[in-house]
């Protein structure tokens, strides 16, 4: 593995010489990337095998506290056939939870990063929602269940009101200080070529503002994804925290891991499908 | 243009006067450099001129009219160069026009003109932040007069500049100039680029920001020839040219000098 890695790096370096400067330095993201993947694995396989060692072979821990593979593994199959568990199967059960994060952080970016633009925009709005939004922000967003609860049910609506709170902040304060953060020469020479307002708006601000919008938007999904499965353990009928509780009620380690696998794998492919978009609207910053 | 200009500053409840009363014109397609100490107010005056900064007492006109805000018609160049990053270098060189509203088509062919005026053919789709520092430059100076300004402003335009971009880039806006004549005000703190560029120098002192003299480098550079010489050093070679150098830096020293004693009237040399 290590010698693949060096005699990649090798030619890595001597492209670089042979080819164009563009050329080279792509093909050095490139090999970064090869190169990332192979360390990844290298960090995730040993684990993979120690657990395995640890529960099926030598059985140091026993399968009440930490489930085997194989326990993953059936639970695993239990889940994915017929009503599955908890409610559903696991397609049901990741969908169910995906639909309301994508839900709650849509409404929460759809509101906040407007919000946390005018503010850094205009110093009457910030004077006006900065202190509402001070007091407000340090209450855990999964302190607004009770009410959330009182107020929409045990449906989709009051998870979707908590994670949007829970999204919302990030947004605003990062959008914001995306625009706080704005040269303000760029602004300026928008100015001097003319530029009104509006436009200024269009082609300064928001672009500016991008890389920090994103900031925030990656922050508000892991806010979403958290607590989701937070609203879904206090009170749900499908979703991989309801997963998660039932399974803890019936004692089902394999179920709690292999549930837990999956907010895992979803939390990590949202935020990655954040990157991917984030580089086609950001394709300036390479 | 402007005529007894005052710009006072509050600094922690102590009123700073940065220029007191300034006064010069700029003629018709005439370049005017400004050389002074850092601090004499120099990027003040062009920030008032481009509408970005008011005087305190004064006025600031260009035609007939008071600067009352910014506008295309007194476009800026930035020593920041200022480009929009998420911009390509089209885009960016197109942005006033786009502005005002250019149709798109007759918008490409002046961006067209300019980038290969500029030199800048094979980078149009490129992002500033891939283009050296001189390439960037460029761009901004294309973005500024592709909008055909009545003014323009540069504000130490090649002071972020190494060494040899920078001669570079003043024997091109020489160039520039020749084919494409302009009203401009240019802010540097080289006297020598003041110098080889423009055809009337105004030395600035310092604190507050007052002219020292103004110097008629045109009738010189007539006289003298200075266009023949194609390149920077040869005409800083010239006797003529040392001679002016040597009489801005003198009064520039002298300030430095004089500074301990405040109040000592400036009389020309």
């Amino acid at each position: 593995m290590a010698a693949s890695v060096r005699s990649a790096s090798a030619t890595g370096r001597s492209s670089a010489v042979s080819s164009s400067a563009t050329r080279a330095t792509r093909d050095a993201k490139r090999l970064g990337g090869q190169r990332r993947a192979v360390l990844a694995l290298a960090a995730i396989v040993p684990l993979l095998i120690l657990w395995y060692v640890l529960t099926s072979v030598t059985h140091t821990v026993s399968p009440g506290r930490f489930p085997s593979p194989h326990d993953v593994y059936q639970a695993a199959l239990q889940i994915s056939h017929g009503n599955g568990y908890a409610g559903g199967t696991m397609s049901r059960q990741v969908w169910q939870s995906s639909k309301l994060v994508l839900m709650g952080f849509a409404v929460a970016s759809g509101v906040g990063v407007p919000l946390g633009l005018l503010m850094g925009w205009s110093r009457r709005a910030e004077a006006l929602i900065n202190p509402a939004f001070l007091l407000l922000r340090p209450i855990p967003p999964l302190a607004w269940i009770p009410l959330a609860i009182l107020w929409f049910g045990l449906g989709d609506g009051a998870k979707i009101f908590v994670i949007w709170f829970a999204a919302f902040v990030p947004a605003v304060i990062n959008s914001h200080t995306g625009v706080r953060n704005l040269d303000p020469t760029l602004i300026a020479a928008a100015r001097v070529h003319g530029a009104s307002p509006p436009q200024i708006v269009r082609h300064v601000l928001i672009p500016g503002a991008l890389p920090m919008i994103f900031t925030g938007l990656r922050l508000s999904l892991q806010a979403s994804w958290t607590t989701l499965v937070a609203a879904e353990l206090v009170g749900a009928i499908l979703g991989l925290g309801h997963v998660l509780i039932v399974a803890s009620l019936d004692i089902y380690p394999g179920m709690i891991l292999y549930a837990m696998i999956w907010v895992g794998i979803m939390g990590a492919a949202m935020t990655k499908a954040l990157g991917v978009v984030e580089k086609r609207v950001i394709p300036w910053r390479s | 243009m402007f005529r007894n200009v005052k710009r006072a500053f509050r600094r922690s409840d102590q009123e700073v006067l940065a220029l007191d009363d300034v006064s010069f014109e700029v003629g018709e397609k005439e370049f005017v450099a400004i050389v002074g100490p850092s601090g004499c107010g120099k990027t003040t005056l062009l920030r008032m001129a481009a509408g970005l900064d008011f005087p305190s007492a004064g006025s600031v006109l260009v035609g007939a009219h008071e600067v009352a805000g910014p506008g295309p018609d007194r476009a800026v160049v930035f020593q920041q160069f200022a480009l929009f990053p998420w911009k390509t270098v089209e885009e960016n060189i197109g942005f006033g026009l786009r502005c005002r509203g250019t149709p798109s088509d007759a918008r490409a062919a002046i961006v067209a003109r300019y980038v290969e005026l500029m030199g800048l053919q094979g980078y149009e789709r490129a992002y500033p932040q891939q283009l050296s520092g001189g390439m960037q430059q460029r761009v901004a100076i294309a973005r500024s007069y592709a909008l055909d300004p009545d003014v323009l402003l540069m504000d130490e335009p090649f002071g972020a500049l190494d060494a040899q971009t920078r001669v570079v880039m003043q024997e091109e806006l020489i160039k520039l100039c020749r084919v494409n004549p302009r009203t401009a005000l240019f802010i540097t703190h080289s006297v020598e680029e003041a110098v080889y560029l423009a055809d009337r120098v105004v030395v600035m002192t310092r604190s507050p920001g007052r002219i020292r003299e103004i110097l008629d480098i045109a009738s010189v550079r007539r006289r003298e020839a200075w266009e023949k010489l194609e390149h920077v050093e040869e005409v800083m070679d010239l006797e003529s040219f040392v001679h002016l150098r040597t009489r801005i830096w003198r009064m520039l020293r002298e300030q430095q000098e004089g500074a301990a004693v405040p109040g000592v009237p400036a009389q020309p040399a």
